[in-house]
């Protein structure tokens, strides 16, 4: 993928990588790498310069044509006029007919939802009348509630703080245990992506390849307490320092 | 936070009651100081002698006023809706906003006085030209802000309607409009001030009723307590007209957040 400019900027370069139905692969590399690009040359929102994307059989914008996607950002880019509610139900009205949820069905659905995050009794709250890890939980609470076979994750706990982070990510996991579906996770943090995924891409600085795949070798469901096991640390020592063995590359 | 916590508390009385005093103590002042100095009437007249015109001749005055706000209203209804609908066209049709944008920048430093007569010429010395001169000044304040809010979308929420397929209508009603609600009306309330000020500038160029009419022919004269009255009672339209588009922006953008201070 390159971008125009001068200098073009080439954000990414010989990715390869077949994405198994269903499983949870978290992407990491340093800042700049491409991650983001990633995510949105598989939703349809980019177009690669060179290469081919397949989803489910089908190229990525029909497959965003016929709302394969849920997209979490970074910030929870809820719309503030419309309460948590009403923003969760927000898909489904502009999906109209396309929604595979009928629109008589979505209030109960978002409010299940809504207490799946742990957000009862929050229903009725402003975006702006909410915490970020709060924003966070409706947005994704918003992505699931049309039912997408993808769900991509753009570093979605990057701007919380850690505690609030690792609750958010146990709520994640049992989440996405009710609602199976493919997730694409990209995230700094190596633990996270140990903790969560069953497998990590490693991407390497700009222009990003994949440096390597690993599986998570960790059973299911997860507890905050595999993160001290041996095979956990050993990982993610490696993991580690393979992001850390660019240095020369940052200074050349 | 705190702060502002602490300013609703305060009952309305102690929040206006500086502003009270300050006024009935310079009316006091006034008073004194032209009696005492013994100033003409056709210079300055005092407090007392534009009460007293005032209680004489108040059911005409509001009729005249009322004659000025009906033009000020109309002007400003046809020139925050054509602005609004402009507006939105140009978030649509970059090549229409290229060629139209500037010349809407240039028009705007056009003084309205200057074209005031060339109106009452062309549109004779009925409402019309009235309300298109206060159509004119609210056009622009309009336009401006409304294009910036509709425009003012973060990447982000366009992404997301993009992976839904909205349709550029959902785009722009789900979307463009309520992110420019706040903009909106921050240039209404420029507008509604503007839009009284626009009526009485088309009345002084020829008119044979409303406040503008009385000031001029008050001037002509030199019957200055009456221009006084006048003053008094446009300022009263102006301000209850402000304080109505601020209620229902109070209304519509009932949201956490979405009044920008001013
Ligand atoms: N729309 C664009 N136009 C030009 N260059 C872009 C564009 N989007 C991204 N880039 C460039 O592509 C590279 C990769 O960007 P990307 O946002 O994918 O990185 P990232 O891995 O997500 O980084 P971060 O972890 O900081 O979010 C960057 O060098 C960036 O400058
Ligand atoms: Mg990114």
């Amino acid at each position: 993928m390159v971008f125009p400019g001068s200098p073009p900027v080439i954000a990414l370069q010989d990715i390869s990588l077949t994405i198994r139905d269903k499983e949870f692969l978290a992407i990491v590399g340093p800042s700049g790498c491409g991650k983001s690009t990633l995510l949105r040359l598989v939703a349809g929102l980019l177009q690669p310069t060179e290469g081919e994307i397949v989803v489910h059989s089908k190229h990525p914008s029909q497959a965003q044509r016929d709302v394969e996607f849920g997209f979490v950002f970074q910030d929870a880019v809820l719309f503030p006029w419309l309460t948590a509610l009403q923003n969760v139900i927000l898909p489904v009205e502009i999906l109209g007919k396309r929604s595979p949820l009928p629109v008589q069905e979505v209030e109960g659905v978002a409010r299940q939802l809504l207490a799946d995050v742990r957000l009862h009794g929050f229903e009725a709250h402003y975006p702006e009348q909410l915490s970020g890890g709060m924003r966070q939980r409706v947005s994704l609470a918003r992505a699931l509630v049309y039912q997408p076979s993808t769900l991509l994750m753009d570093e979605p706990f990057g701007a919380l703080d850690e505690i609030t982070r690792d609750s958010l990510n146990l709520l994640l996991l049992e989440v996405w245990e009710k609602n199976r579906a493919t997730v694409i996770f990209v995230t700094h943090s190596i633990s996270e992506a140990l903790f969560l995924a069953d497998r990590v891409v490693v991407l390497s600085p700009r222009p990003g390849r994949i440096t390597t795949i690993v599986d998570v070798p960790l059973s299911r469901p997860r507890t905050f307490d595999m993160r001290f096991l041996p095979e956990f640390t050993f990982l993610a020592a490696e993991l580690r320092k393979l992001l850390q063995l660019p240095a020369e590359v940052y200074e050349s | 936070m705190v702060r502002k916590n602490a300013r609703q508390a305060a009952s309305p009385l102690t929040e206006w009651l500086p502003a009270l005093i300050l006024f009935l103590s310079t009316l006091i002042l006034w008073e004194g100081l032209v009696r005492g100095l013994d100033v003409p009437r056709y210079i300055l007249p005092s407090p007392s002698e534009i009460g007293a015109v005032i209680t004489q001749r108040w059911q005409d005055l509001v009729r005249q006023v009322a004659w000025t706000m009906l033009e000020a209203i109309g002007g400003f209804l046809l020139g925050s809706i054509l602005a609004f609908l402009s507006a939105s066209l140009f978030v649509h049709a970059r090549l229409i906003e290229r060629s139209m944008y500037p010349w809407a920048i240039v028009l705007q430093t056009v003084p309205i006085v200057a074209i005031a007569p060339l109106l009452t010429i062309w549109l004779g010395f009925g409402t019309a030209p009235k309300v298109v001169i206060a159509a004119i000044v609210c056009f622009f304040p309009v336009l401006v802000n409304t294009t910036r809010g509709l425009r003012l979308v973060s990447a982000q929420a366009l992404e997301l309607m993009q992976i839904l397929s909205a349709s550029r209508w959902q785009l722009y009603i789900r979307l463009r409009v309520p992110s420019a609600m706040p903009f909106l009306f921050t240039s209404l309330k420029v507008a509604a001030s503007l839009s009284v000020i626009g009526a009485i500038v088309g009345e002084f160029t020829g008119a044979d009723r409303g406040i503008g009419y009385v000031v001029v022919s008050a001037a002509y004269r030199l019957d200055t307590p009456l221009l006084f009255a006048g003053i008094v009672f446009s300022s009263f339209a102006a301000v209850i007209f402000f304080l109505l588009i601020s209620g229902i922006e109070r209304i519509l953008l009932f949201w956490p957040g979405a009044r920008i201070e001013d």
